[in-house]
């Protein structure tokens, strides 16, 4: 399977650890980030924005997410094909 | 998780209160080793009424709890100090993340304002385990304890079991606080599984002409054996077990082809090859079990049941997925037909012809006719831990097992030292049943300080160690993939174990030769108290059948065509 880019929407608490678990996920399976953000809403939690690419699906990865207990939602969007230039990995909190 | 709350407020320490909610979680055992900043939690073990049992070694700890755990299906404990205490639980607790065995882990830590300033015994344990926990947890305030062990229970025992760290720094443990005691948050109602997908599946099962299931050890994690063995006998279908599943079907059931894999049977290999519907059964298609993936069961479409969402089509795609808890589904499947009777006769001839043989010549003893003759001595109830090796992967062909948890072994970690720790963490959890703990030469030296803790209580276990002087499977893959070029495999200088044994009061005898073995086995089962029995072994002997690593699985060597040169060479 080629390489595709996958972005995910994650909700998650704020809990100590939350975000590290789930980013650590991500490359532990497989999976290489490209780009993050992570934004505190209103309400409670966390949210976060990422992009990875992998030969891996994106569906699996999501899966893969909703086990952990931090994490209290995660939306797939539609897979891309791998975008030439990476706008590479924005500082956490950027979106903040 | 929202626990459900009393409102007491009642001023105690933080290690009164861990202690308290361990209690309150139903923990009577707890397997540890002190050191300076957990020493709060052991200053109010002392007079709690919880019975914690000092391994020599945290690693021994963390591996009797995992056998505890899975014994019980409730959480072992296990306990260290920050740093150095901590790190050596790793191993333990990715041997219980790796076999999904519920536990619950206890660090101490270093005092809150000292974290992160590379202070005396400080390591990031939280960070270090996170790729083998179910989940874990650093506590910033006494009055989260309650809370915080109450959750770590739960997320341990329930859904596909795990082990859950709770990383304690010492001002924590030490500090007072204000709580409010809380009850365990009430589980939510198990779903029930998708009734398209039961038809389907059903359908399907009714539609095979080979149909074959792989039973997995999530049918043992989720005590579905009852109903597993209902739908077997209800349907007639033929069975394979992975490592983890051995026991789940009597090894003499007509219908059972024996374990699948690298090392499994050949008709089971066979068998699986042939088939056009896999229903695979709390398994994960592991690549010890399947060889080269791709070439695995080429012909079949999958039904695939499991607790866990992302195991489904994780390595091989699922036609259909019933995902949830197994029982509930396993009594839910009715396919119209029973399996074709030219399909089982195929199956039960693959059967005759794979069958193990004893009369191969060997040098001395021959360790698979006698873990053979083991099993049919052995008294009812009795627990075998392995080690890893080829010991292992012998238990796992000629032992018989009645029930799975008669059979712990490290499946996915392929721990060597998990077989004396687990069988002091079986014997504990069950100790009315004999638990021998079967192991190699390489193996037991890895945890052979157990031998104290066994002696310190008095732990009534068994050991049977096969001493090739060697590190078996490595020279045997040595051998066969690397042209016989041996390489830090020779053990020749092995201690006397039986006068190792002997140094830590466990009684010992050796062997070498066959005509000593029945009289040998008899003593080992029927001598009072912890015993050893040493057996020397001819050091080349090997494991077969062999599925060659990146090969299909009925592409299997065996000791015939090994002689032929179909391996890389000797």
């Amino acid at each position: 399977m080629r390489n595709m880019d996958h972005t995910l929407h994650i909700q998650l608490s704020n809990c100590e650890g939350a975000i590290i678990r789930a980013l650590g996920l991500m490359e532990r399976r497989g999976y290489t980030l490209k780009t993050c953000s992570v934004g505190e809403p209103e309400g409670v939690g966390r949210e976060m924005e990422v992009t990875v690419t992998s030969s891996r699906s994106g569906d699996l990865l999501k899966r893969q997410l909703e086990r952990l207990h931090d994490v209290f939602y995660v939306e797939l969007k539609p897979a891309e094909p791998i975008k030439p230039h990476s706008p590479g990995i924005r500082p956490i909190n950027s979106r903040a | 998780m929202n626990p459900s709350t009393h409102m007491v407020p009642v001023l105690r320490s933080g290690s009164q209160i861990l202690i308290e909610a361990l209690q309150n979680n139903g923990v009577k055992q707890i397997f540890g080793y002190p050191g300076g900043t957990i020493m709060p939690v052991y200053d109010a073990l002392v007079g709690s009424g919880l019975k914690h049992y000092l391994c020599r070694h945290e690693q021994g700890a963390a591996l009797a709890a995992d056998a505890y755990g899975r014994v019980t299906r409730k959480a072992g404990v296990c306990m260290a100090t920050s740093g150095p205490g901590a790190t050596n639980l790793v191993t333990g607790i990715a041997n219980a993340f790796m076999d999904s065995v519920p536990m619950v882990v206890i660090t101490g830590q270093v005092p809150t304002a000292l974290q992160g300033t590379d202070a005396f015994q400080e390591v990031d344990i939280f960070g270090i385990t996170m790729p083998v926990v179910k989940h874990s947890y650093i506590v910033r305030n006494v009055s989260d304890i309650p809370r915080i062990v109450n959750e770590a229970f739960q997320l341990a025992e329930n859904g596909r079991p795990g082990p859950v760290l709770i990383d304690l720094p010492k001002d924590i443990s030490a500090g007072m606080g204000e709580t409010i005691e809380t009850l365990p948050a009430p589980l939510p109602e198990a779903s029930k599984p998708d009734p398209v997908a039961m038809q389907q599946a059903s359908d399907m099962l009714s539609r095979a002409r080979r149909p074959l299931v792989i039973a997995g050890g999530g049918i043992a994690i989720s005590d579905s054996v009852g109903a597993f063995r209902a739908f077997i006998e209800r349907t007639g279908l033929p069975v394979t077990t992975t490592l983890k599943g051995l026991g789940i079907m009597p090894t003499d059931h007509p219908g059972y082809v024996g374990m699948l894999g690298m090392h499994g049977n050949g008709a089971a290999n066979h068998v699986v090859q042939n088939c056009d519907l896999l229903m695979v059964v709390g398994a994960r298609f592991d690549d010890r079990a399947t060889g080269h993936l791709s070439q695995f069961a080429q012909s079949a479409r999958i039904i695939h049941l499991d607790i866990d969402p992302a195991e489904i089509s994780k390595l091989r795609k699922a036609d259909v997925a019933i995902v949830g808890e197994l029982k509930p589904a396993l009594e839910g499947l009715q396919p119209e037909n029973k399996a074709n009777a030219t399909w089982l006769g195929q199956c039960a001839g693959w059967k005759k012809e794979f069958a193990w043989r004893y009369d191969a010549p060997a040098k001395g003893i021959y360790a698979p006719r006698l873990l053979r003759d083991l099993s049919r001595a052995k008294p009812e109830g009795l627990t075998i831990t392995c080690d890893v090796g080829q010991h292992q992967m012998w238990v796992a062909q000629h032992c018989s097992f009645n029930d799975p948890l008669e059979h712990l072994s490290s499946g996915g970690l392929g721990t060597m030292g998990y077989g004396l720790p687990a069988a002091i963490g079986a014997k504990i959890a069950k100790p009315e049943d004999m638990v021998i703990c079967v192991s190699g030469d390489g193996s037991f030296m890895m945890n052979v300080q157990e031998l104290a803790t066994i002696n310190r209580y008095g732990i009534d276990v068994k050991i049977l160690l096969f001493d090739n002087s060697a590190l078996g499977l490595v020279r045997q893959w040595q051998e066969i993939f690397f042209e016989g070029n041996y390489s830090e495999v020779h053990l020749d200088d092995n201690p006397d174990f039986a006068g190792v044994a002997r140094a830590f009061g466990v009684k010992a005898r050796s062997i070498s030769e066959p005509e000593e073995v029945s009289q040998a086995l008899d003593w080992l089962l029927h001598t009072e108290g912890a015993a050893m029995l040493h057996v020397a072994i001819d050091s080349m002997e090997n494991v077969w059948p062999l599925v060659p690593p990146g090969k299909p699985n009925h592409k299997m060597m065996s000791a015939k065509t090994a002689d032929q040169g179909t391996g890389n060479g000797k």
